[in-house]
């Protein structure tokens, strides 16, 4: 059982009730155990979708900006800094990615329009398709394979 | 029946006594198809009859015997005694003020419930000679699910807003509130959906999902409230137009 | 501050769920090609050259598909982190970090718009 104070009393009723009450505790397994650090690394994985859309600001930037500056830009991703930020940044994305897929169906109603919903399986596998779909052919047609 | 014995650590408070929570470890038989609440009820019975838990039903209709096994929220009457090891903690359910022992304060939960107006809202009853409304099984789906819930309130044991954020009505209530705006009978969604979009509403949620992975009725609490926030979205968009267009007209 | 951050919940939380989607789905290609392949050497020097670049950026498609890519991830992300922090027990300064946030995010879409209005102009 966790110790730790409560931050709020969320569930105390606004006028007390005629005993004495111990003041709550936040679920015991928050925020270490449990399903909590998955949660909380996905909320995380935000910092990535944020620095990535600001690198890719700068890349649209120093695009407008002519051959040279590009040509910098380019030279300033081999940095080590953001080597290691784009390794992290490619397995933060996709596991961002995927368990927001996994999660999807649960939030989808009964009737989505006029169509029944399809298996929750379905959607999945929709989804991942999509993802690694999007992400071979992307890769190969920006990586200049393609076309 | 296999004999056994495990030893249960279980919170007590006697708010005339105590400070704060303490444990008390109770070593009992156990039978091998006993839930945990029969474990619960053996030490209330046989060994510590100061013990202090809610339960009614023992079915898993009732809703009373929520209280958190390991540190899971969990229905005690439908948590098999075999899912665990030699040592069992039992204690109150989290996030809830502790009135005595296992007993959780519910008052404040009944607030954040009636908020919601769980309830149909219509402008007119409908009069007797009108007949009966008819749903088609469809119809019915699109909330069903939301209404199974039996108010046991171990999503609000589990949720991370609930323990962060005063004014969250939490994930049973807007989850029923969201049942009502799915009813075709039911005409309140504007005013609930006033509700769902001011402090403490549907928008204060982060879809940790921990209500729906602790559900025991499967009501999926988290699925609600995102098809309310998208729901309001749309609502949103659509007052900001009809409200433009009247000007303009 | 506080209070028009709830008004304006539902857009916010929209482009939020676009952002999360939109971010996902094509932000990791940008992270592999441009930041891993490019970052490394192992992307063929003329795909990444100006001219392929420029010409790409500058395609309709191109242009559509970057701004949505740089905009609506920076609303996915600035209300990912106010969560995580009021998760982590930051209630009390929500105002604040909220409004850095979106503050990052608003100012980020509006360069992001800029940038690519520069390709065209």
């Amino acid at each position: 059982m966790s110790t730790s104070t409560p931050r709020v009393d969320s569930m105390k009723p606004a006028t007390p009730g005629p005993t004495r009450t111990a003041p709550p505790r936040p679920p015991d397994k928050f925020p270490s155990a449990g399903r909590y650090p998955a949660y909380l690394a996905f909320g995380a994985c935000g910092a990535f979708l944020m620095i990535s859309a600001l690198v890719l600001i700068g890349a649209v930037w120093a695009v407008g900006n002519g051959e040279a500056a590009w040509n910098d830009y380019r030279e300033l991703l081999s940095h080590p800094v953001f080597l290691v930020y784009h390794v992290a940044a490619f397995i933060g994305l996709t596991w961002f990615t995927l368990r927001l897929f996994r999660l999807f169906p649960a939030t989808q109603p009964y009737r989505i329009g006029p169509l029944k919903r399809p298996a929750d399986a379905v959607m999945v596998a929709g989804l991942y398709g999509l993802f690694f779909t999007v992400l071979a052919v992307g890769t190969l047609f920006l990586g200049g394979a393609l076309l | 029946m296999s004999q056994e014995t495990k030893t249960f650590v279980v919170t007590r408070f006697d708010p005339d006594k105590d400070e704060v929570p303490k444990t008390q470890s109770y070593e009992i038989p156990v039978e091998g198809d006993w839930k945990i609440l029969d474990a619960l009820n053996y030490i209330k019975d046989e060994v510590d009859p100061t013990l202090s838990h809610r339960w009614s039903c023992r079915m898993a209709v009732c809703g009373s015997c929520g209280m958190n096994v390991n540190g899971e929220p969990k229905l005690t009457c439908k948590d098999p005694v075999s899912n665990y090891g030699d040592t069992v903690e039992v204690a109150p359910l989290s996030n809830f003020p502790v009135v005595r022992d296992l007993v959780v304060e519910l008052e404040g939960f009944m607030e954040k419930f009636k908020a919601v107006k769980p309830w149909i809202v219509v402008a007119k009853e409908r009069a007797v000679e009108e007949g009966t409304t008819r749903q088609s099984p469809d119809e019915l789906a699109d909330f069903k699910q939301f209404s199974m819930c039996i108010n046991c309130m171990l999503c609000y044991a589990a949720c991370p807003v609930v323990s962060n954020e005063p004014d969250f009505i939490g994930p049973a209530a807007l989850a029923l509130g969201h049942r009502y705006n799915q009813d075709t009978r039911d005409e309140g969604a504007p005013e609930r959906n006033e509700i769902f979009r001011d402090e403490g509403g549907v928008f204060s949620c982060s879809f940790a999902n921990e209500c729906s992975e602790v559900c025991p009725k499967k009501v999926n609490p988290a699925g609600a409230i995102q098809q309310a926030k998208l729901r309001n979205v749309l609502d949103w968009a659509a007052s900001f137009v009809v409200k433009r267009g009247g000007k303009e007209s | 501050m506080k209070t028009l951050m709830l008004k304006l919940e539902p857009i916010i939380w929209g482009l939020f769920s676009g952002g999360m989607m939109v971010g996902g789905i094509l932000l990791p290609v940008f992270v592999l090609v441009v930041g891993l392949g490019g970052g490394f050497g192992a992307v063929d020097g003329q795909a990444l050259g100006y001219d392929r670049i420029q010409a790409l950026a500058t395609h309709p498609i191109g242009s559509l598909l970057l701004l949505a890519a740089m905009a609506l991830p920076l609303w996915g992300g600035a209300h990912h982190l106010r969560h995580l922090w009021i998760d982590l027990g930051g209630l009390k300064s929500d105002g604040l970090v909220g409004a850095l946030c979106y503050g990052v995010a608003l100012v980020g879409s509006l360069v992001a718009i800029l940038a690519v209005f520069r390709l065209h102009g």
